[in-house]
């Protein structure tokens, strides 16, 4: 029993944090009709900002986060404008092509920049965690997880409550409408696509606590970032987060039953059930 | 070359010509200098992907060697050929290491391969060079290395399961000097070539022992959460735990260990354990944790301390074997007085290699059996103190004594 509680617990709070990763690309998709193969090399360079921010400034990661958000962001808005604008009306295979060959420069352009080492922080609470009762609570993994979810939280604000929120749920529903009623949807596609790789990011920096970075970490990421969205439903924002804490938790309970080495076993057979079940995912809207 | 010439203060029309004429010709000068007896050497190590560090650290340590021959003369029984390293990223796939082996044999008609470091790209390399007749001198310590029958391979480390039983042996020693007797254990090990034949050594070690193992996980390399794994590994009640992991793996597992309070021994399983990098990512974490290792840099200190002084760091074990197969090709390459691949083999085949580089090794020398193994080489323990690691076990290699916190 207190294993299982131990579990849900971890599984959360790596869950929180695959959902706000996963928000971006959920975000991109659902405002511009793109999927973006390059996502997780967007949190490669948002954990490189943050490795960098903390060996030259000596900024905590956390802290360094949203200059990361706001650094890859604005490279985001650039990569919109120069590339993905050419696009926006293409074929999906043209779309594909160049958000795959995006992820292709990005890491071996950083392999060139950055060189293949793996580098770490080292901070203070690192091997620290909290004791509850006999539950222990990590507490980079909690730092990682409040973080994730005040940037979530923020966003979903953003999308509510602000004029551009609004402007960007308008544009990503009918563009066409949204253009006649004044919105210009290609400054909503910069914004969105700045956005998404941004919150990436900034999820890259602040699991930097307790992983390691180098070139090629998008590869341990990309296919639980689909996972993760597909779950949750392609183009819903609800559905990242309830697909990013599923997808937690699932890894983290089959670890009580299975041998760590099928834990993504496990992950894929209950994908393909409930792609099986609910195509449309977990909060989609049926079409 | 032509960039120099024309960076560097007032530039005239003339001076860029020549320069980039110069820049024109000089591979074709270069090369006429010494092809007719420079020596192909193929480095094919990962200098990109999961394994990069440990690549590079191998590259360090041959060029380290090679750089010393050639200025020492080059290869004496060839009137002073210089050695020539071709280096190729084998990347971190076997598929990969193997295409790359494959263009160093045809382009560059390398006298022998030295690589690649993980015990998968190796075994892939392998295959290539036993079918085209190459030597392959490798650090790599999968039993599969040298258990094939395969003529054309040489390892100058100990096998995997000879480590891993060390590994246990070494432990249960340590423990025993400092009044504990282990009765239960657990292991964790990366689930390619080099963790799953470790983890055989140490299976048996503890079978041979009779102590009991109350865990016995692998995990997949590149894991991104270890938390499942130390959650059951606290719940095993272990007294000592083994893990086999490369580098991101095992700054994770000791970190998330430290949180969790778990301060039972870690004995480490060699790679990722016995860099700089471990230390440099845990800080105070990394203090008093023991590793096994094929080899240790504070054995052989007039040796080592040249790749200390060049590259900045201590030489960690696979720079000292990687310059221990150059060392070894090259006594080889001059016994033969040849440089070609097939007499190279045949003067490794069964040799004897003493002096150089191979004091370095515990057995102070070099001896192939007929599969290609190093017989005399055995492992060694070391801890973590101050940011460099000590030897601390077997008593005639020690050079300090084990800190065993039960």
């Amino acid at each position: 029993m207190l294993a299982l509680i131990q579990a849900l617990a971890d599984g959360v709070m790596i869950g929180g944090v695959y959902a706000v990763i996963s928000i971006g690309l959920t975000l991109v998709f659902g405002v511009m009709g793109i999927v973006n193969f390059a996502q997780a090399e967007f949190l490669m360079l948002g954990m490189f900002a943050a490795w960098f921010l903390w060996a030259y400034v000596g900024l905590d990661p956390l802290l360094a986060a949203p200059i990361a958000f706001v650094l890859v962001g604005g490279l985001g808005m650039l990569t919109q404008e120069l590339l993905l604008r050419r696009v926006m009306h293409a074929p999906p295979v043209a779309q594909i092509f160049l958000t795959v060959g995006l992820l292709i420069v990005l890491e071996n352009g950083a392999l060139l920049v950055f060189g293949s080492d793996y580098r770490s922080v080292s901070t203070p609470y690192q091997a620290q965690a909290l004791k509850l009762g006999p539950i222990f609570v990590s507490v980079p993994y909690l730092l990682a997880f409040v973080a994730s979810a005040i940037s979530g939280l923020a966003l979903w604000f953003f999308l509510r409550a602000s004029p551009y929120g609004r402007a960007m749920r308008a544009t990503a529903q009918d563009p066409m409408a949204a253009r006649l009623s004044g919105i210009d949807a290609d400054a909503m596609r910069r914004l969105a696509f700045g956005l998404g790789v941004g919150l990436t990011a900034f999820g890259g920096a602040v699991i930097l606590p307790y992983l390691t970075v180098s070139p090629t970490v998008g590869g341990q990421f990309v296919v639980l970032m689909f996972t993760v969205v597909v779950i949750g439903g392609l183009g819903s924002i609800a559905g990242a987060v309830v697909g990013g804490l599923f997808v937690g938790i699932v890894q983290s309970l089959s670890g009580l039953v299975f041998p760590i080495q099928l834990q993504n076993l496990v992950l894929f057979c209950v994908f393909i059930a409930v792609l099986a079940l609910r195509p449309e995912g977990l909060l989609g809207a049926r079409r | 070359m032509a960039d120099r010439t024309i960076g560097t203060g007032r530039t005239t029309r003339r001076v860029a010509l020549a320069g980039m004429g110069g820049a024109v010709a000089a591979p074709a000068l270069l090369r006429s200098a010494w092809a007719a007896e420079a020596v192909n050497v193929g480095v094919a190590v990962p200098l990109s992907g999961a394994n990069a560090q440990f690549g590079v650290n191998s590259r360090n340590g041959i060029e380290l060697v090679a750089d010393q021959v050639n200025a020492a003369g080059g290869i004496k029984a060839l009137g002073g050929a210089k050695i020539n390293l071709v280096i190729a990223d084998s990347t971190s796939t076997p598929t990969s290491a193997a295409n790359v082996a494959q263009r160093m044999i045809t382009q560059n008609r390398v006298s022998a391969i030295l690589g690649a470091f993980a015990s998968s790209l190796t075994i892939a390399i392998s295959e290539v060079t036993e079918r085209r007749d190459v030597p392959l001198l490798t650090m790599s310590f999968a039993d599969q290395v040298t258990g094939r029958g395969f003529k054309n391979v040489f390892q100058v480390v100990a096998k995997a399961s000879a480590i891993g039983a060390a590994q246990f042996d070494g432990t249960l020693a340590i423990a025993k000097a400092a009044g504990q007797t282990l009765e239960r254990v657990a292991i964790m090990y990366e689930d390619t070539a080099y963790g799953t034949a470790q983890a055989v050594g140490l299976r048996d070690g503890a079978k041979k022992a009779g102590v009991q193992l109350v865990m016995d996980d692998a995990y997949p390399l590149g894991i991104t959460d270890v938390t499942p794994l130390i959650n059951k590994l606290r719940a095993s009640g272990a007294q000592a735990v083994f893990p086999v992991s490369y580098l991101s793996d095992s700054l994770q597992i000791i970190r998330v260990m430290r949180q969790q309070g778990i301060t039972i021994p870690a004995i480490g399983g060699a790679a990722g354990y016995v860099i700089p990098d471990f230390e440099k990512g845990l800080g105070e974490f990394a203090e008093g944790v023991l590793s096994i290792s094929p080899a240790n840099y504070d054995l052989a200190p007039e040796l080592t301390d040249a790749f200390r002084k060049r590259y900045g760091y201590f030489m960690v074990h696979e720079a000292l074997e990687h310059a221990v197969c150059m060392d070894v090709l090259v006594q080889a390459i001059e016994k033969a007085g040849k440089a070609d691949p097939a007499s190279v083999r045949n003067a490794l085949a069964g040799g004897r290699f003493e002096g150089g580089w191979t004091k370095a090794m515990t057995g102070g020398a070099v001896q192939f059996d007929a599969a290609g193994l190093n017989t005399l080489s055995v492992p060694v323990m070391v801890q973590w103190r101050q940011k460099e690691l000590v030897t601390v076990w077997p008593d005639q290699f020690a050079k300090g004594k084990a800190v065993w916190k039960s």
